[in-house]
């Protein structure tokens, strides 16, 4: 529904699978943010395939096109410290390659 | 990860002033605009050169940091070399070349200066609207765009729209769609299912190859948006993001503080209301549908456009009457 890009690879989690966010480090460009590495959370939603940002910026001829999704996490599951209500939520865009 | 990666960074609390922005500004934002939509460039390769500043990454202001990864991925991908750059920088800076020209009539000016000779030699001097010649990072942006121009990559008139587009249309258009939703039910379930089809569906041509997702406030949820890693927004339906959007302070602060964050901008929830932070950190981009305010049940149009503004489509206040 979200996306009309041919799909490539067929998306590996579905809606409300629980997942955890590769911890590895990464060089060159990345779109996954350091502080959400290695945490746990939930498939929101899959939002189609889009070509891998880590090669897309290094032109890289033919990119993959791969699965991307929204994933949701409680706060207090990211900030050990967190100050606000157990409810609160993040979500985010995880390219499936750095999906555990 | 580099110099932009800041979410859950310490940082002071957030300036609420919006600057606005002068020429070069906006001319590197149309730049940029009409490269990408052209997918001259794309934004992954943009967004790497500006990573890959390195210790510049701090010294540049926002714009100058854009600039600066637009020219290098230009010279990078060979649509222009170093040699046309270099060449085309001293044309472009004559236009800023203004000559002082002695008056015509010297006698005459004469006795203003006590019968002494005034200096009136030839001296170039840089004018601008500010009274200062343009940065010296415009220069070789203009510079960029008219080589572009000149081999049909772009045309100046494409930059030209899209700093008028950004002046008057764009952001008028996130409002339209919520007062739209806001009286169309149909349209409102449209939207929420798939809001860049919706958006197309009322005649705006949204031109961006990000998807939207629109994510409606309830009594239950409150949804905020922010980029963590540079400063994704839909402008095409938003307009510029506003200067605190683009802040360290907001960046790094609302993935791990929205409550405080939210009560900076005058916006306090109560306990029970989930908050709900969408980090736009990849290919979507999103609008913060909020809830029409009680008693606006008989507004027409324009009248309930009036009270929807940008802070609330990104989720950070609440409209109220």
């Amino acid at each position: 529904m979200m996306n009309k890009k041919k799909e490539i690879t067929k998306p590996k989690y579905k809606n409300f699978d629980k997942i955890k966010i590769d911890d590895r480090t990464s060089e060159g460009h990345c779109r996954t943010p350091a502080y959400i590495r290695g945490k746990i959370g939930i498939i929101e939603r899959y939002c189609g395939n889009f070509p891998n940002p880590e090669q897309i910026a290094h032109q890289v001829p033919e990119p993959k096109l791969i699965p991307l999704y929204r994933c949701r996490f409680y706060q207090k599951d990211i900030w050990p410290n967190y100050s606000g209500e157990k409810s609160d939520t993040l979500e985010l865009e995880i390219y499936e390659h750095w999906i555990n | 990860m580099g110099p932009h990666d800041v979410g859950g960074e310490r940082a002071e609390s957030i300036n609420l002033e919006n600057q606005s922005m002068n020429y070069w500004e906006k001319f590197s934002n149309g730049l940029r605009i009409a490269i990408s939509a052209k997918k001259i460039i794309v934004l992954d390769e943009l967004r790497l050169a500006s990573e890959s500043l390195g210790d510049d990454y701090f010294k540049m202001e926002y714009f100058e940091r854009n600039s600066m990864a637009m020219i290098s991925c230009v010279i990078k991908k060979q649509l222009i070399s170093e040699k046309e750059l270099k060449d085309k920088i001293p044309i472009i800076k004559k236009k800023f070349d203004i000559p002082i020209i002695d008056l015509p009539n010297k006698e005459s000016i004469n006795h203003l200066h006590d019968n002494h000779e005034a200096p009136h030699q030839k001296k170039d001097f840089v004018e601008d609207e500010y009274g200062e010649g343009p940065p010296d990072y415009f220069l070789r942006m203009m510079a960029i765009a008219e080589l572009l121009s000149e081999k049909n990559i772009i045309s100046m008139n494409d930059i030209h729209t899209k700093i008028d587009q950004f002046d008057n249309e764009f952001p008028s258009r996130g409002i339209k769609v919520v007062a739209k939703a806001w009286q169309d039910d149909q349209f409102r379930e449209y939207l929420i299912d798939n809001a860049k089809d919706a958006i197309a569906s009322i005649g705006i041509k949204l031109e961006t190859f990000a998807d939207i997702i629109c994510m409606p406030q309830s009594s239950s949820i409150h949804h905020m948006v922010v980029c963590t890693l540079c400063s994704c927004y839909p402008r095409t339906l938003l307009g510029m993001p506003p200067t605190w959007y683009k802040s360290r302070s907001y960046r790094s602060r609302v993935v791990h503080e929205p409550r405080s964050v939210l009560a900076e901008f005058g916006t306090v929830l109560a306990q029970d209301v989930e908050i709900r932070v969408h980090d736009s950190n990849a290919d979507m981009r999103y609008l913060i549908l909020p809830v029409r305010p009680e008693g606006t049940e008989k507004w027409g149009e324009e009248k309930l456009t009036s009270i929807i503004s940008r802070d609330h489509l990104v989720g950070v206040r609440i409209p109220k009457i």
